[in-house]
């Protein structure tokens, strides 16, 4: 081959004025960019093996986590971005052969289609990633879901109080908090002391500052009443309320606590729950504190808008995540963040294609950066083909 | 820097093509990155090797010599993270590589010139973040940066974190290219295994750069992600596994030992045959043993991590696999000692480092060996013993053959030579200096001495001492070759076109080369046949017969 170089610097038949000198034809930089491209992409693979070790390791070591996890996940969201992934896939495949054939309008027709299906996924992931985060399903030590660890995922929260660290269990069935209703150091440390039972009951909704029918209700019976059917459904979605225990305006003497509740989405909506303790404890009795001066921290409650009976009954049977259910979501996170960059890098990369292509640069003998562009695409949609199962539609 | 010159006849050599700062920055000339690659490797070899010194002056005496145990926990790492990313990886690969290779191919450039830019840039930037964390405080976690530790040790491993991150696609670039390179740009008639033995090596090396290397950087990233955003993949506390670091960086490390290593194999297989005036022994023995060490090097890395925690069995397994390795490596030593055997030796400078090399690498390999038995292993573990041997073999052996090798190419790519008497002088205080500093490791790791340690017991001072006299010697040696070879750029007697009388395609390219490396294409020659050449002078030989034809050399040199 470099025999036929020719080391002017000028008069080679190359055919596109892309065509660099130290190749020796167009077929010649084609092959090489080809090998390439195929290389780096081999490099990308390998670049997103470890974290695909990461989760069979994780997974084949806390099953548990892996199957729970399935109730953040919403299928819709991921097979709709699969779909649109393979979408895309044929159009870029589309783009190459119009470049081939030099149908400049095909191929900027393909190039845009291809953009397009990109910005959907990455409208998609936004709108994923933003109920994520609203709901506190994050990852490592910031995965804090407003459903946690408790006796019923729906209705607790673990919650880091002022120097404290204390759960409320809610019993769903007996309707009432079964752990940790009330809020003191002391309590929270040990809060599965026999003598902490205690039972709540809503006593107040309020919406818009009215009260209205509440009483008697359980408390995630209330906030359903309170929301549903009342505010705009993407309102209702992910309701999160933060209690507050005051002592002070407990009506039933220093036996009992009321928690006052706000939606923090929603002000308008405010709930009450009245909690009794039941037998007190003398020797972890709160009210020693709390009868003082000593500040109480606040906790806050969940109450998830139960979509439908189904749902909210699996979800309810499946009782607390695991501990360290955040690790699914870590390797969730770092799989699809790592995989959504590689997506916006393609996003660059199409519009360097499209605005080239506009200006007419590719040509049957000449349409390299198109060819690999989609075979770098493929891999992006290959490797979302892999996440889609692993991470959707696990049970 | 070299001026017109009588050999280089008609066509300006690529120095005079253009000039200035500018003509250099946005060079896409491999000659020229490989050139800059080398400037910033040189400097950085120094800047490692100072941080080694100023450990081995603190190591003299037990107890406080020179600083305290934070300064000194710094020292270390520097020295460690310094000397392998940004010397010994890019070493021969980017700096030889880049300015020998293509012309050892006939080729007039790399694949992918402005990948080659970008590369050296990205060496650039990864060398800079190293220099930012040295400025923000040092890292202290050594070049490994093994969890937990990493994420809690107050110093600035961020930037570290991310120099070593983008040194990594600097490397993955470099690796990629050379291997399009070699399977695009062959010259007509030159077949596999008509290829020098070098670029078998760099061939070797760019498969592991493009297959380990982005194992180091999705586990460098998410040690980035995890120290400021607690993702907690590493982090036992949110439920993470700390010994999946070590068995992703291992699964990257120990690959890197081997693109430390291979292509300073590479270039010792090119200076044991031209200066034994002998065709290599066995030449697809050393090209295939390249490749399958760059292969059996991927199921290897548990052998940093028998006392980690591994199961019993994945131990066995891996203490097994590792012998395996031994077997490549000893066809190779093997074959250049058969090499050297009737030969009628030459000892310039670059063949007394081919020699150093192939008695550090023996005895660096050897003690591989040891270490891959796991009740040895378990004893020696984190000893000096470790410390030594992994010095034999990347340093005794890669930057050996890595001076060996500039010694060699210097000549071509300079169009300079270098002063001999001197060189020669410190090819032996290298030699003499190395082993002075790492045999005495040997003895006292076997011993019990723990590597890392501020401080140590009194039985080891003798050992310690003659080891920093020893880093003496051989800091010294270094530095006076860093500054003739500087010296000689500009002020060295001029090259002959083939001062060597070597046979692979870069010989009969000007010295220097052209911008496009050659002005007529290169004659195929049988590779490694010396019969033809002639010594006309102390350093120039010609050939003598009318060159044969492209297809004989196909037929011939098929049978090596
Ligand atoms: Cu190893």
């Amino acid at each position: 081959m470099s025999q036929s170089h020719d080391h002017d610097g000028h008069g080679h038949g190359h055919g596109s004025r892309f065509i660099q000198h130290h190749y020796d034809d167009a077929q010649h930089q084609f092959d090489s960019g080809k090998l390439g491209i195929w290389l780096f992409l081999a490099q990308e693979i390998l670049f997103f093996s470890a974290l695909f070790v990461a989760y069979i390791l994780y997974r084949s070591h806390r099953p548990e986590i892996y199957a729970y996890a399935h109730y953040y996940l919403d299928v819709k969201f991921g097979a709709i971005n699969t779909a649109v992934l393979i979408a895309s896939s044929l159009t870029a495949a589309w783009a190459v052969r119009c470049a081939q054939l030099g149908q400049r309008r095909g191929l900027i027709l393909n190039l845009s289609l291809t953009l397009l299906c990109a910005f959907a996924f990455l409208g998609i992931k936004y709108v994923e990633y933003s109920h994520k985060i609203h709901e506190g399903i994050l990852y490592g030590a910031k995965f804090d879901p407003c459903v946690s660890s408790g006796g019923s995922p729906l209705v607790t929260k673990r919650n880091h109080c002022d120097g404290t660290k204390s759960s409320v269990v809610w019993d769903k069935l007996a309707a009432k908090a079964s752990e940790g209703c009330l809020e003191s150091a002391k309590i929270d440390q040990d809060a599965s002391t026999p003598g902490l039972q205690a039972k709540c009951v809503v006593t107040e909704l309020r919406r818009n500052g009215a009260a209205f029918e509440p009483t008697g209700k359980t408390f995630d019976e209330c906030a359903a009443s309170a929301l549903l059917g009342h505010g705009k459904a993407k309102d209702v979605k992910y309701p999160c309320y933060t209690l507050s225990l005051q002592p002070a305006v407990c009506p039933k003497g220093p036996a009992a606590l009321v928690l006052y509740g706000d939606h923090t989405k929603r002000p308008d909506v405010g709930i009450k729950v009245e909690c009794e303790p039941s037998p007190p404890a003398k020797e972890a009795d709160p009210f020693a504190e709390a009868a003082g001066p000593a500040p109480l921290g606040t906790r806050a409650l969940t109450g998830v808008e139960p979509p439908t009976k189904h749902e909210l009954n699996e979800r309810f049977a499946a009782g607390p995540p695991p501990p360290n259910t955040n690790m699914f979501f870590s390797i969730y996170f770092a799989m699809t963040g790592l995989h959504g960059i590689h997506v916006l890098a393609g996003v660059v990369v199409f519009l360097w294609l499209l605005f080239r292509a506009i200006r007419g640069d590719f040509t049957p003998d000449y349409f390299g950066p198109v060819d690999y562009a989609a075979l770098y695409w493929h891999i992006v949609d290959l490797i979302w083909i892999f996440l889609f199962p692993l991470l959707y539609l696990i049970h | 820097m070299a001026t017109n010159h009588e050999t280089s006849g008609h066509e300006p050599n690529f120095y005079e093509v253009k000039r200035g700062l500018k003509s250099w920055l946005y060079t896409l000339d491999h000659k020229r990155i490989g050139l800059m690659y080398l400037w910033g490797i040189l400097g950085s070899l120094l800047l490692g090797g100072a941080f080694a010194l100023l450990v081995r002056i603190e190591l003299f005496s037990p107890g406080q010599d020179i600083v305290g145990q934070d300064r000194y926990n710094q020292f270390f790492t520097l020295h460690g993270a310094v000397m392998v990313f940004l010397v010994i990886v890019p070493g021969i690969p980017a700096a030889l590589g880049n300015m020998i290779m293509p012309i050892q191919l006939g080729a007039p450039d790399v694949a992918f010139p402005k990948l080659n830019l970008t590369s050296f840039y990205f060496w650039c930037i990864g060398a800079t973040l190293l220099l930012v964390s040295i400025a923000m405080g040092a890292v202290d976690t050594g070049w490994t940066f093994y969890t937990p530790y990493s994420l809690q040790t107050p110093t600035a491993v961020l930037p570290a974190v991310m120099g070593v991150f983008v040194l990594g696609f600097s490397s993955i670039f470099t690796g990629l290219n050379f291997l399009v390179t070699v399977h695009k740009f062959r010259p007509q008639g030159m077949g596999w295994f008509q290829l020098p033995l070098n670029v078998w090596a760099l061939y070797a090396t760019a498969i592991m750069q493009i297959l380990a290397t982005p194992v180091l950087g999705i586990t460098v990233l998410l040690l980035f992600v995890e120290t400021f955003m607690k993702i907690g993949i590493f982090d036992p506390q949110l439920g993470g596994d700390p010994v999946l670091f070590q068995h992703f960086f291992w699964f990257y490390s120990h690959p890197a030992v081997y693109i430390m290593i291979i292509p300073g194999m590479g270039v010792i297989s090119e200076l044991m045959t031209t200066f034994s005036r002998k065709p290599v022994f066995g030449y697809r023995f050393i090209a295939y043993s390249s490749v399958s060490l760059a292969l059996l090097s991927f199921l290897v890395w548990g052998h940093h991590m028998f006392v980690s925690g591994q199961s019993r069995l994945a131990t066995m397994v891996f203490s097994a696999l590792t012998f395996t390795v031994g077997i490549p490596s000893a066809i190779k030593v093997f074959n250049w000692t058969a090499t050297l055997y009737k030969g009628d030796i030459r000892l310039k400078t670059p063949m007394l480092y081919a020699l150093s090399f192939l008695l550090l690498f023996t005895i660096g390999g050897l003690t591989g060996l040891f270490l891959g038995i796991l009740a040895v292993d378990v004893h020696l573990h984190d000893t000096y013993f470790v410390v030594a041997h992994f010095h034999y073999v990347m340093m005794g052996s890669t930057l050996v053959a890595f001076l060996g090798g500039l010694h060699y190419w210097w000549p071509k790519i300079s169009g300079r030579m270098y002063p001999e008497r001197l060189g020669q002088l410190c090819a032996v205080g290298v030699f003499f200096g190395f082993n002075l500093t790492f045999l005495p490791q040997f003895v006292m790791g076997s011993r019990g001495m723990p590597r890392r340690y501020w401080d140590y017991d009194p039985e080891f001072t003798i050992f310690h001492q003659l080891s920093t006299v020893g880093a003496f010697v051989l800091g010294i040696s270094l530095f006076v070759v860093v500054c003739y070879t500087l010296w000689s750029a500009k002020n060295g007697p001029r090259a002959t076109v083939n001062p060597w009388g070597a046979t692979t395609l870069e010989w009969q390219a000007p010295t220097p080369p052209t911008l496009y490396n050659f002005e007529t294409p290169p004659e195929l020659h049988e590779l490694y046949n010396y019969d033809d050449l002639e010594q006309v002078a102390d350093v120039e030989w010609v050939r003598v017969s009318k060159p044969e034809g492209a297809d004989a050399v196909a037929k011939s040199s098929a049978d090596h």
